[in-house]
């Protein structure tokens, strides 16, 4: 009876600490249509609110990410967008005024990523594209890459030490994911606006798999790319914690938080 | 010389629209124009509503659409929104019921072929859909007990019931209020709009009828074309043009300072809360075969800031435009779809709204081509007694 007791104590313990756990969330802009509407304070009470400890922010044109790591330093994890405005994203990759701009921001602040930036196929090997990964390299930046296996795959044949955090998993399925992470230890991959991977709070059978091959390699992200999806962070993360449930303990914890903070820094101790 | 004038103009009557011939239409946008028809569609069933179709409940459902006793104020009832004469919507850009809404109130044209029901498909049948802005504190604000007891006390709107379900209102408060839905429900599946000039011209098209064809305006051909080579199908699909499902197409969802309107997403959520969806007690569906997407439907994070994509017929009588009436003509519509920022709008494939870059010539075009899906109504006579 007390073993009942005990046990039933324990799952009680459990529920509650997935329900509390920290999110590091690896894929939200605060673009330049988003500061009007939620000025950074309010995005970092937003946030607290979700219970994200540390978030990795672009933004177009990569001020929004400045404003908000002046408020919040221990908060916002800065990646550097090739983009003035989210507009670009079909453009940037043949405009010859993309590398300067970079190289500019890159001399005057420290950032952690390179993205996210959009490239697919054989664009990937387009001169911005490949300058962008000798930036990363020469500034030990990871690649936030927004493409498909091909461009994945000419990443890496550019600089086989390349680190690549793969935007959406590539909308790819998990059997082909897991195909990129058994030939590519510099891959990981988030699983922003995703929801392929758990219905109804379980995880599906393919990606399950996935994750427990691979529990280093994944981080959850919201994907803010308007401003009215800054009032779906706090939804988004519920909803990650959900699923997160599912899994074992230290899967599930790795995947939440402990996989960005041990790739891009944890919160100040 | 007179003799020749009565010819020219005899030749005229004879050819409506002479020296117009119809544009060259390709095999391809023949099956894409055909597909939009033909009209009417055969009449709607709901399997989930026992009076579907029953013509006393359609007499009641239609006494009841103007009751202003279902509301707690017993001073707004469901036509006060959707007048019947403004094409069953109320032309604000947001609705107003005992307080202005969040978002603009639907025309009912055509609504019985719909499988989810109001700007988030929070409902997936129209009885439904008919109870919940009656329930709803901001528009109705009436209550279950209220219209139970209406039905049973007030002796036209019993008699009517006994005649719509075969009994007297029983003494189960809900069972009621559900009934009063699916007799509203059964009135608004009549709501249909009649042929257009469009399908007129889609029938010709697909006859090989050239003379036929060639009645309707080459404008309006040309808006058509545009229609058929943006993919607008893709959403505006088949005789309702509507696919019925939800869509995001690049227009702000903010309610207010600090507050999203999440459309589907919070519709999908608010479905499955309900006790009056396909799955619950309620339907009278033995086979349980109209519960299936209900069963099936899945939250996506795609669905946040999604609404439904609206049918077309009537469309130029029914503006404003989009959830939340923001656009208010055809030509913003279509200087919306034609601008529209990819700032907006996920990169996840090929996505399904892009910017389509018309010129003015060309959205004038389309909006003729749209306002050719519009037609003139019978006037609605007002009801018979219930029970004279």
């Amino acid at each position: 009876m007390r073993a009942v007791i005990l046990s039933i104590a324990l799952l009680a313990c459990g529920a509650a600490r997935a329900e509390d756990m920290p999110i590091f969330d690896a894929h939200l802009h605060y673009s330049h249509d988003a500061w009007e509407r939620v000025p950074p304070k309010a995005f970092i009470d937003i946030l607290k609110k979700a219970g994200i400890r540390r978030a990795m922010v672009s933004s177009s044109n990569n001020e929004g990410t400045r404003m908000l790591q002046d408020e919040a330093p221990d908060v916002i994890v800065p990646e550097l967008r090739p983009y003035r405005s989210r507009g670009e994203l079909g453009t940037w990759a043949r405009d010859p005024t993309v590398i300067p701009f970079l190289e500019d921001l890159l001399a005057k602040r420290k950032y952690v990523a390179i993205g996210e930036f959009h490239i697919y196929g054989a664009d990937a090997d387009l001169p911005n594209m490949r300058r962008i990964v000798e930036l990363a390299k020469q500034h030990r930046l990871f690649l936030h890459s927004h493409s498909d296996s091909a461009a994945v795959e000419r990443h890496f044949q550019q600089d086989p030490t390349a680190r690549v955090l793969w935007a959406h998993s590539g909308f790819e399925r998990p059997e082909s994911v897991r195909a990129m992470l058994r030939k590519y230890p510099g891959l990981w991959c988030d699983l922003a606006f995703l929801t392929s991977h758990a219905t109804n709070g379980k995880v599906n059978a393919g990606w399950r798999e996935a994750f427990l091959e691979f529990p280093d390699r994944f981080l959850v992200g919201t994907d803010s790319f308007t401003p009215e999806r800054l009032h779906y962070i706090a939804e988004h993360a519920r909803w990650s914690r959900e699923w997160l449930a599912d899994l074992p303990r230290e899967v599930a914890e790795k995947i939440g938080y402990r996989n960005g903070e041990r790739l891009f820094g944890g919160p100040p101790r | 010389m007179r003799r020749a004038a009565l010819l020219a103009a005899l030749l005229v009557a004879a050819a409506p629209v002479a020296g117009q011939a119809p544009l060259d239409w390709t095999p391809d946008e023949i099956r894409a124009v055909a597909s939009h028809g033909p009209w009417p569609p055969p009449v709607a069933v709901d399997r989930s509503n026992r009076v579907s179709g029953n013509p006393a409940a359609i007499l009641l459902g239609q006494h009841l659409f103007e009751e202003p006793r279902l509301s707690a104020s017993r001073q707004v009832a469901c036509g006060d929104c959707h007048q019947a004469g403004r094409d069953w919507r109320d032309g604000r850009a947001r609705g107003f019921g005992l307080v202005e809404l969040d978002r603009r109130t639907p025309s009912l044209w055509n609504v019985g072929w719909q499988h989810w029901f109001g700007w988030d498909g929070a409902s997936d049948s129209l009885w439904m859909q008919s109870i919940r802005p009656i329930l709803d504190p901001r528009e109705m604000g009436g209550s279950t007990r209220g219209v139970a007891k209406l039905l049973r006390e007030d002796r036209q709107l019993a008699c009517g019931y006994e005649r719509a379900f075969g009994t007297a209102p029983g003494a189960d408060d809900e069972r009621l209020l559900v009934d009063a839905g699916k007799a509203l429900a059964a009135f608004q599946q009549t709501l249909v709009t009649p042929r257009t000039s469009f399908d007129d011209f889609r029938d010709a098209l697909v006859a090989g009828d050239t003379i036929a064809a060639s009645r309707y305006p080459i404008q309006a051909q040309r808006g058509l074309k545009l229609f058929i080579g943006a993919n607008c199908a893709s959403c505006h699909f088949g005789s309702l043009f509507t696919n019925g499902e939800f869509g995001d197409t690049g227009v702000p969802f903010f309610a207010r300072d600090g507050e999203v309107d999440s459309g589907r997403l919070g519709g999908i959520a608010r479905l499955r809360a309900s006790p009056f969806n396909r799955l619950g007690q309620h339907s009278d569906d033995a086979t349980d075969a109209s519960a299936t997407r209900t069963r099936h439907v899945e939250r996506q994070h795609r669905n946040f800031g999604e609404f439904r994509v609206p049918g077309l017929r009537q469309v130029g009588r029914t503006g404003p435009y989009m959830h939340d009436g923001s656009l208010a003509t055809l030509d913003d519509v279509a200087q919306h779809y034609s601008e529209v920022s990819p700032d907006r709008l996920h990169s996840d494939g090929v996505p399904l709204v892009r910017a389509l870059g018309l010129s003015g010539e060309e959205r004038v075009d389309l909006v003729s081509f749209l306002r050719s899906l519009d037609s003139d109504t019978p006037k609605l006579l007002p009801p018979a007694p219930l029970c004279p």
